[in-house]
Formats: structure tokens, C-alpha cells, sequence
């Protein structure tokens, strides 16, 4: 039932493929005829997560990995999963000991990962030597006892989509710089019913960009430089749950705590909400269906959307937490090398770029030399921003290393509970002991 | 029965039967509704003054379309009914036997040994499928679907045996024992005479292993990895929520179809199922 | 000699054993003769599947929760420390607790329902195999996707319910039916209710069958009203099916995931964590295998505890 090629065609078909392009993969390997033949008939299996730019996938399925196939002479197979579903497969297939070659990995996963995961230095070394160095978040996170764990691949940067008229009508031009503008201004919108839209839910995207960075900004932490000594309990730190409870009380859609990563995009396409943290797929999507999505007055919304920078400034710094990620190679697979092969071939100028521009700004890639590419002059205003954005991303665990037990923290999501146990009503210095507590129990344990 | 008045009848019997009937069947019909709306609609602000939920001026079947042929729905359909069928058959076949040996024959230990199968019904599976998996890889069956196939019947037996048990006890020794002084032998009675008659409760405890297999999740999350050998509710939930956006439309439309089989299957066997029910409440 | 088969009802307890008459043909003595030997060989796969897929590795799980097992790292025997470290998580002391308000009253709302349908249902009306047969759905349909209905239903942005109480003028702003821990509870009650009830409305249902009508109106011509008739005739016949119903759900109830899983994820804020839930994400989503597997096994002696019960009563009932 599986090896039938008439499957694998209509599994490509179906999975979105035009007809002609899936032929293209058959006809591939069979073209391939100066491929290796040791590679041949093989299959390289990459799981990613679903881009929350369709189209990014769309093109990894549709041109990239028939590309990569002709290329290396194997079938290269992409499958992406719901990102809440990455972990999981990961874990199930770390244990069974067979699934994908090649693992989409997220934050600082190669901690937590690194005894089953191949290293990859060769290549991390040369690509980023090639292209102006990675981001300065990748060396915690992806590199483990000196030996690259994880190829970095790309940064979505997070920033704030809002709705510039409405901003305009409380008095505020652009958006507001410091938190108590914030607050003040999202007051206002929240009493005529437009309120900002935040999640405290477990989601892995914009809970988390949302909460760290909001701890890192008002100077709190969760450890200190060593990443022994727990010290997320300090005036600070009760400051930001101080800050955090106002603001939703006054400003937030309270609805929040329930919501995904998804909630927040549909509600401000709906025009339920005046701004929203996110990366630039509310921008992005609205552009791209401007028919369907419009504003009150009946204009495409996307006129009306803009970004602003976060976190804010006003208070002891501004740390921002983006979502960085790439791959890893999986200590199991019977196909390491070719796996490498497909990683270096990824990252090749001429094959890295069609993505990158087809996302447009929603995700940067790893290494700085990608700031100079001419597209930065030709994208919207509104996403120009994200150029520089990978810049001063910070990762989990910051100040500290950024080791497995800051992976286990986040995964727990206790520093985003903080924040939601506050705003349901704990007080802020109890909310703040609880996530002492639990991340005791993780750092000293 | 009683002669009642009409009114009584009314506020004790019909108005009770409806709201139960609209309550349990309404999250159906918001199902169906979702899936014939168009995305418009759907995501139109609550408070729009034209939100007309429960009906639709301009229903549309793109939502089903878009999840035959841009997903891998029908496979998912087939591998489901693949494996419901393949492990029901195997936990019927077990079942029937160890329900026999437990209701008619004696030996020692007849009922630590039921007992004993009645309790690996508790063992939850969030605990099992660790070390499930190591055995799902040391027989190299990871991503197929026998690994489900195999490891369905851990809760599909203990309950066709405790059912068809009871079924057993309902029918009266005579009936093999004159087949025996007929000459037949043991096996034989059991093969010939007792099961034809058990096939209500056979059937019952076919439709009831179907369906919960049908409904299962966790084994099918972890053992299954690629898109297409996925079953209908790990597919649902994995693949039509793409990022950012949870098609709705076609998630429930999907929800339907995933429904349908089973549905379908349970309307031509409704009645088995409650005699099966009824003969083995009896034993 | 041959007696005339009686057919039809009748339990095990009133069969009347025939004398074998030995002037017939004797039964042929094979192998399968042997009541022990028969029986092995019967229950022989139904054993060997159970042992290989539940028993070894219910062994294997709990020697993991003994373990500091992680995922791609071989663990070291750690004693009861997961065991320890779960029983002081404020997150699993909010499940568990969840796990058991969650299953008592949903059962208890399943019984009560399921019994007033069953009642109704026992009676004779146009179109009552139909009204039977749909009453069946949401237990047949697959949790998750009955599920996700659900949860489209309780959508915080989009909620129809909302609209609903909107319209009728009941409430002012939206209610969080998933975003509050204690709402979210109540929804996923609601909904294991809704999808559990017609089960039990089937299984009292053919109990109610086997009840003799004639002990209904001898009841009533003693002056007993409906709730009188119920409670000392219904009932007391009943009690055996619902026990078995009430223990067999419990058991599925206690040992959740989808719907939860499918539901609210455990938020909000883990709050509406189940165990089985807690369990998959700490052992799975955070690859911690050990605490995982430790946190499920809390599951065995609470379950292990109604089945005892269970038995204990059903024996003092069929004794009585």
C-alpha cells in the first residue's frame, strides 16, 4: 500500500501540486540519471511545521523539493504538521527509532534533542561563513559542547500588526513607544470596543513573544548569568504582572486566554480587535485576500495595517524574543549524508531565495548577509521593518545559557502561566512565587 | 399502560423528547451548517447586524471539494475503514472464543483469568504507548497500519468478551449438551449450534469494536507519521489546521464525512446492537 | 430421553441441569474434549495478544515511571522520585482534582439524562426507532470530530451560543466558555455529557425491557404514583445494568484525553488539564518519558478502586 508509485503520485496531488508538477517528481529521479546510485529510489523525509505563510509551503512542496530531488537524485519528501504537533512526532520517533530523516526545530530544541541528533557542524560552518555569519541567537540554542546540533534556518520576526486610523482617532500618531502609552491608548480603543488582542494560552508562537520578552524588557529573568540560581522572584519581574493584569483588565480582549496562535489573526481580520503581536501573516494575509478582508468602511483592511516594534521602551530594556528555528538531523536516520546534502542544498543562494521572497519579510533568514538583499526595497513599508529584526533577538534562558531546562520551562509555558494566573485574578507577587516554585523544580532540581 | 390526559402527555412526554432530540442533534446540524457556509460568512464578526447563523442564503460545497482533493481525505476514509474492519475481526475472533471458554467451561482459574482481562481495560493507554512504540519498532511495523492493527484489540477484547460473555450465559445449556449426546463434539457444539445463535450479540460486539476503533486517537497520533496512512480523526485534527488558520469549513466538513461510515453502519445494525445489549444486561 | 428445548430468556441461574442418559451414543473423545485443554486453546489468542500489547508493556511503563528516562536518553532507576515530583506539581494536583470533579459529574449528568431518556423511550410512539437510532449519534461519531463542533460552537470570537444568548438578550458581553479555567471545565462536562448520555440512555433502555410490565400495574392499582412506581420498582431492577454502565463509563471517563486534548488543550493556563492529558504533555510534547509514565500510573489505583467496589456491590446484590 505504500511503495505503489501510483500513491505517491496522487499523495502528491492531492496534497496540492498542479498535475503537471506531479509527474515532475517520478520523472525526477528517472531523469536523474548521472544521480548516485546509492541514492537512488531513496526517500528523505523532512517534517516541517505549517508555515503560517501557505504560500512559503506551498512553494517548498511544490517547486523546492521536486527541485531537490532532481538535484540529489533521491525523492525528497516534505510533510508539514501542526507546530504544537512537532514535539511529539519527534519524541515518538526518537523512541520507535525510525521517522523523518530531517526534524524542523524550534528555539533552542537541539538542547533538548542533542543526544539524538547528528552533527552538522560541516555544513552550519561553511554556510555561515559563506553568507556573513548567523544571528547572534543561534549560537545558544543551536550549538551544543561546540559542535553544531541544529542548521539554522530562518527567524520570524515577531512585531505588533494595529490598525493605524484607529490608534489615530485615540489621540495616538503611529503606535505607542512606551508601555504606560500603551496601556493608556488600548484603554481608550477597549471602551469603544476594539480592544488589543493578546494570548496567554499555550501556544508556541505568540504567547511566549509576548510574555519573555515583556519579563526580559522590565528587567526580570529566569535565572541568573549561570543558569543555576533561580531569580524570576524580584521586584521587577512583580512589576511586569503588575503591568501585564492592568493592561488586560483595561485593554485586552479577555477572551485571550483561550486563544491559539490563529484566534488573534482571525479576530483582527474580523476587525474585533485594534492590534495584535504577531508576525507579519495579519499584514500578509490581509494583502493577499484583500477582497475578502476589509474594514468598516468597506476598504481593503490592509491600507489601514501597520507594525511597530516590541517590545516597548519605558522601562529597564527592550529584549525581543522571535521565533528562530531550522533543522536537524536525526541520529537514526539511514540517510545522514543525503540529509546534509538536502541542508546544503536548501540554504544555496539560488534555492534559499525563491522562499525567502515568498515570504516577504515573515521570516528572515539566518545569517545577516540576506539584510542586503534588493527585496528589502521593493516589500511594503509596513514589513520593511523586519529587516533588522533578527538582530537582537534574545532566546530562552537569556541572561543564562540557554540549556535543555529553560526547553523543559517553556514547553511547561511557566513563564506565560505567570502572566495568565495574574490577569485571572492571583495576585502578582503569589503569581510570581508559583513560577519560582516550578522553576526550582526544574533548574535545582 | 396508563390512560393519560393529553396535556400531561404533552409537558411529561413530547416537550422532554424534543429538547432531548434538538439538543443531542444540533452540534450535527452546526456541523453540517459550517460546512456548507461560505469563508465570507464565517468569519463574520458576531455582532455584524446581517449574522444569520443558523441558516445560510448561499451554501456551498467548495469546503467538501477542497477536502477531496486537496487533502488527503479519502485516504484517510479507507485506511480508518482498513483497520476498524481488520481489528474488529481479529477482537470479535478472540473475543467469541475467550467468551465462550469463560462462560461455559470450567477449569481452574477461570476467573482470576477473567478478572485479570477486565483489568487490562483500566491500564490507560497514555501510559502504554511508550513502550508500545518500542515494540512497534522492534517488529519494524512503525508508520503502517498494523501497528494499530495489533495494538486496537488491547481494548477491543476485554469488552467483546465481557459482552459476548454475557450473551453466552442467556442461551441455555441444554442446547449443547443435547448436541453433544447427539455426538458432536465439544468444539463442534460450539461451532455449530451456540454461535449461530449468538450472531445478534456477535454482531453487537462487531459494531461496538468498529466504532471504537473508528473513534480511537492516541495509538493512531503516535504510530502514524505520514499524511497519507493517517486515520480520519489524527488526519482531522493534524492537518486541517494549517498554521494560522483553522479551515472550519472544511474541518467540519470533514467531521461529517469521517462521521458517515460509521453512521451508516449503525443504522443497519441498531437493532442487533440493543438486543446484543439487552441479552448480555441479562447475563 | 429427550426433553423439549425451552427457548428464549432465562440466566445462567435457572438452568436445570439434564441427567446424561447413557444408553445413547457417547460423545466422541478428542483432544478438545478436555474442558481444560478446550479452554486453553480458546482463550490461547485472546492471552497472547492481551499479554504481548497490555501486559509487557504495562511492565515496561512501569519500570519507565521507576526511571529517569528521557527522550534519546537511556534513564537510570530513580526509585519513586517521578512519583514524588508529580505529587507535589501544582499542575498535576490541578488535574487530578479536574479529572475526578470532571468525572463525577459527568457521570452523574449522564445517568440522570440517560435514565429520563430511557424512561421515554420505553414507551410507544410514531417514529420511535428513528428518534432511537439518531439518539445514538454523538456516541458513535468519532470525540474528535464531535468535538471540534464543539469547540466551534464555544469559539471565543465567533461563538454561535454567544450570538444566541446575545440575541435573547441574556448577556452583554461575550461569555468565555473557553477562556475561563472554571467555564472551560463546565463546557468539556457539557460536552462529555452530551456525547456519553446516549449510551447509557440504550444500555437502561434494554434494561427497562426486561422489566415485566405487570409489575407497573400492580403497582398502580396500590395507589403508587409515576416517581413512586420508579423508585421502588424500576429502580431496584435496574440496579445491577446501571452499575455496570455507571463503572464502565467512569473508566472511560477518568482515563480521558480526546476530548480535552481536542477541546482546550488543558488551558486555559493548564487548568483544564486531565491527567491522561498532563501525562501526554509532559511525557510526549516535553519528552520527559519517566514523569510521564509516573503521572499515568496515578490513574490505575483510583480506576483498580471502582472496579473493586463495583464487584463487592454487584456480589452483595446478586446474594441479596
Amino acid at each position: 500500500m505504500d511503495a505503489n508509485p501510483v500513491n505517491r503520485r496522487q499523495f502528491i496531488k492531492v496534497s496540492g501540486a498542479a498535475a503537471a508538477l506531479a509527474a515532475s517528481g517520478i520523472e525526477g529521479i528517472l531523469a536523474a540519471r548521472q544521480a548516485p546510485a546509492s541514492a537512488q529510489g531513496t526517500k528523505l523525509h523532512v517534517v516541517r511545521w505549517n508555515d503560517f505563510i501557505p504560500e512559503a509551503d506551498k512553494w517548498l512542496k511544490e517547486t523546492g523539493a521536486p527541485a531537490a530531488s532532481k538535484a540529489l537524485g533521491a525523492e525528497v519528501q516534505i510533510e508539514t504538521i501542526n507546530a504544537n504537533d512537532v514535539q511529539p512526532r519527534i519524541t515518538a520517533a526518537i523512541q520507535s527509532g525510525a521517522g523523518a530523516d530531517i526534524f524542523f526545530m524550534m528555539y533552542n530544541w537541539p538542547q533538548l534533542y542533542q543526544s539524538a541528533l547528528v552533527d552538522v557542524s560541516d555544513v552550519a560552518g561553511r554556510i555561515g561563513k559563506e553568507q556573513g555569519g548567523f544571528y547572534g541567537v543561534f549560537e545558544p540554542s543551536f550549538r551544543v559542547g561546540g559542535k553544531w546540533l541544529g542548521m539554522p534556518h530562518s527567524i520570524v520576526g515577531n512585531a505588533i500588526a494595529y490598525r493605524k486610523s484607529w490608534f489615530k482617532e485615540v489621540g495616538v500618531d503611529g503606535f505607542p513607544k512606551t508601555w504606560d502609552q500603551l496601556r493608556k491608548a488600548t484603554a481608550a480603543l477597549k471602551k469603544k470596543g476594539r480592544p488589543f488582542g493578546q494570548t496567554l494560552g499555550h501556544t508556541f508562537g505568540d504567547a511566549p513573544t509576548w510574555a519573555y520578552p515583556l519579563m526580559w524588557s522590565f528587567g526580570g529573568a529566569e535565572t541568573d548569568k549561570s543558569g543555576k540560581k533561580v531569580v524570576i522572584n524580584s521586584k521587577e519581574t512583580v512589576e511586569s504582572v503588575k503591568y501585564m493584569t492592568a493592561l488586560w483588565k483595561e485593554g485586552c480582549d479577555e477572551g485571550g486566554l483561550a486563544w491559539d496562535d490563529t484566534n488573534n489573526n482571525r479576530a483582527f481580520h474580523a476587525g474585533e480587535i485594534c492590534g495584535a503581536l504577531n508576525g507579519a501573516s495579519i499584514y500578509i494575509v490581509a494583502k493577499r485576500q484583500q477582497d475578502k478582508i476589509k474594514d468598516d468602511k468597506g476598504e481593503p483592511m490592509w491600507r489601514d495595517i501597520d507594525h511597530a516594534l516590541y517590545p516597548l521602551g519605558g522601562a529597564k530594556g527592550q529584549f525581543p524574543l522571535y521565533f528562530s528555528n531550522g533543522h536537524g538531523v536525526m541520529k537514526y536516520s539511514k540517510n545522514q549524508k543525503l540529509a546534509k546534502d538536502f541542508l546544503t542544498w536548501l540554504h544555496k543562494k539560488e534555492n534559499f531565495e525563491p522562499w525567502f521572497k515568498v515570504c516577504e519579510g515573515y521570516s528572515v533568514a539566518a545569517t545577516t548577509e540576506w539584510e542586503k538583499h534588493p527585496m528589502w526595497g521593493q516589500i511594503d513599508k509596513p514589513l520593511q521593518m523586519f529587516r533588522t529584526a533578527a538582530r537582537s533577538t534574545q532566546i530562552f534562558g537569556h541572561a543564562g545559557p540557554s540549556s535543555a531546562k529553560a526547553t523543559e520551562a517553556f514547553s511547561k509555558y511557566i513563564v506565560v502561566d505567570m502572566y495568565a494566573k495574574a490577569v485571572q485574578g492571583m495576585k502578582a507577587e503569589d503569581a510570581v512565587k508559583w513560577a519560582e516554585a516550578e522553576l526550582k523544580k526544574i533548574y535545582e532540581a | 399502560m396508563l390512560i393519560e390526559r393529553r396535556w400531561k402527555k404533552w409537558v411529561y412526554f413530547y416537550l422532554p423528547l424534543a429538547v432531548f432530540v434538538i439538543g443531542t442533534l444540533f452540534p450535527f446540524y452546526w456541523m453540517l451548517i459550517t460546512a456548507i457556509r461560505p469563508d465570507a460568512e464565517l468569519y463574520r464578526s458576531w455582532r455584524a447586524v446581517n449574522n444569520a447563523p443558523f441558516w445560510t442564503l448561499q451554501p456551498t460545497l467548495s469546503h467538501f471539494q477542497d477536502l477531496m482533493t486537496r487533502t488527503t481525505f479519502p485516504q484517510w476514509l479507507w485506511n480508518t475503514f482498513f483497520i476498524a474492519v481488520v481489528s474488529t475481526a481479529i477482537s470479535l475472533f478472540c473475543g467469541l472464543l475467550a467468551g465462550y471458554a469463560l462462560a461455559r467451561l470450567k477449569f481452574p482459574m477461570a476467573g482470576l483469568l477473567g478478572t485479570s482481562i477486565f483489568v487490562t481495560y483500566l491500564v490507560p493507554p497514555t501510559l502504554l504507548f511508550i513502550p508500545l512504540a518500542d515494540i512497534i519498532r522492534n517488529f519494524q511495523l512503525g508508520n503502517t497500519p498494523w501497528a494499530l492493527i495489533l495494538t486496537y484489540p488491547t481494548f477491543l477484547i476485554p469488552f467483546c468478551t465481557w459482552l459476548l460473555m454475557g450473551y453466552f450465559k442467556t442461551i441455555p445449556r441444554e442446547l449443547e449438551e443435547c448436541a453433544r449426546i447427539d455426538g458432536a463434539t465439544r468444539f463442534g457444539a460450539m461451532v455449530r449450534i451456540i454461535f449461530p445463535i449468538a450472531v445478534p450479540g456477535i454482531l453487537s460486539a462487531g459494531i461496538f469494536a468498529f466504532t471504537l476503533s473508528w473513534n480511537e486517537f492516541i495509538y493512531a497520533l503516535i504510530f502514524l507519521s505520514s499524511p497519507e496512512k493517517k486515520t480520519v480523526p489524527v488526519g482531522v485534527v493534524s492537518e486541517l489546521i494549517r498554521g494560522d488558520i483553522y479551515f472550519w469549513g472544511q474541518l467540519m466538513a470533514g467531521a461529517l464525512l469521517g462521521s458517515i461510515p460509521v453512521a451508516v453502519v449503525y443504522s443497519f445494525f441498531v437493532e442487533y446492537y440493543v438486543t446484543g445489549l439487552t441479552g448480555s444486561v441479562k447475563g | 430421553m429427550r426433553r423439549p428445548i425451552a427457548g428464549g430468556s432465562g440466566d445462567a441461574a435457572g438452568t436445570v441441569a439434564l441427567p446424561h442418559p447413557r444408553t445413547g451414543r457417547r460423545p466422541r473423545r478428542g483432544a478438545l474434549e478436555n474442558e481444560r485443554l478446550l479452554a486453553a486453546v480458546l482463550l490461547a489468542p485472546a492471552v497472547l495478544l492481551l499479554g504481548l500489547f497490555i501486559a509487557y508493556p504495562f511492565v515496561m511503563g512501569v519500570w519507565l515511571s521507576l526511571s529517569s528516562t528521557s527522550v534519546g536518553n537511556v534513564g537510570q532507576f530513580v526509585g519513586l522520585k517521578n512519583f514524588v515530583k508529580a505529587w507535589n506539581d501544582s499542575i498535576f494536583q490541578t488535574a487530578f482534582w479536574n479529572t475526578v470533579w470532571y468525572t463525577g459529574w459527568a457521570t452523574i449528568f449522564k445517568l440522570a439524562l440517560g435514565m429520563w431518556l430511557a424512561l421515554l423511550l420505553n414507551r410507544h410512539f410514531r417514529g420511535k426507532r428513528l428518534v432511537r437510532a439518531s439518539m445514538l449519534l454523538p456516541f458513535i461519531v468519532p470525540t474528535v470530530l464531535s468535538t471540534f463542533a464543539w469547540r466551534w460552537m464555544f469559539d471565543p470570537t465567533f461563538s454561535v451560543l454567544n450570538w444566541v444568548l446575545y440575541q435573547g438578550g441574556f448577556i452583554t458581553t461575550k461569555l468565555p466558555f473557553l477562556s475561563d479555567g472554571t467555564y472551560a471545565l463546565w463546557c468539556a462536562i457539557v460536552v462529555n455529557t452530551w456525547r456519553g448520555m446516549p449510551f447509557f440512555a440504550i444500555t437502561l433502555l434494554a434494561g427497562l425491557q426486561t422489566i415485566n410490565p405487570d409489575l407497573h400495574e400492580a403497582a398502580s392499582l396500590d395507589g403508587a404514583n409515576g416517581w413512586q412506581r420508579f423508585w421502588r420498582v424500576t429502580w431496584p431492577l435496574l440496579k445491577p445494568v446501571t452499575l455496570v454502565v455507571v463503572v464502565f463509563s467512569i473508566i472511560q471517563t477518568f482515563s480521558d484525553f480526546q476530548l480535552i486534548y481536542v477541546l482546550t488543550g488543558g488551558g486555559p493556563a493548564n487548568s483544564t488539564h486531565l491527567v491522561a492529558t498532563y501525562a501526554y504533555q509532559i511525557g510526549v510534547a516535553t519528552g520527559l518519558l519517566g514523569e510521564g509514565a509516573a503521572i499515568s500510573l496515578f490513574m490505575l489505583p483510583v480506576l483498580l478502586l471502582v472496579v473493586w467496589v463495583q464487584l463487592r456491590y454487584l456480589r452483595r446484590l446478586e446474594g441479596a
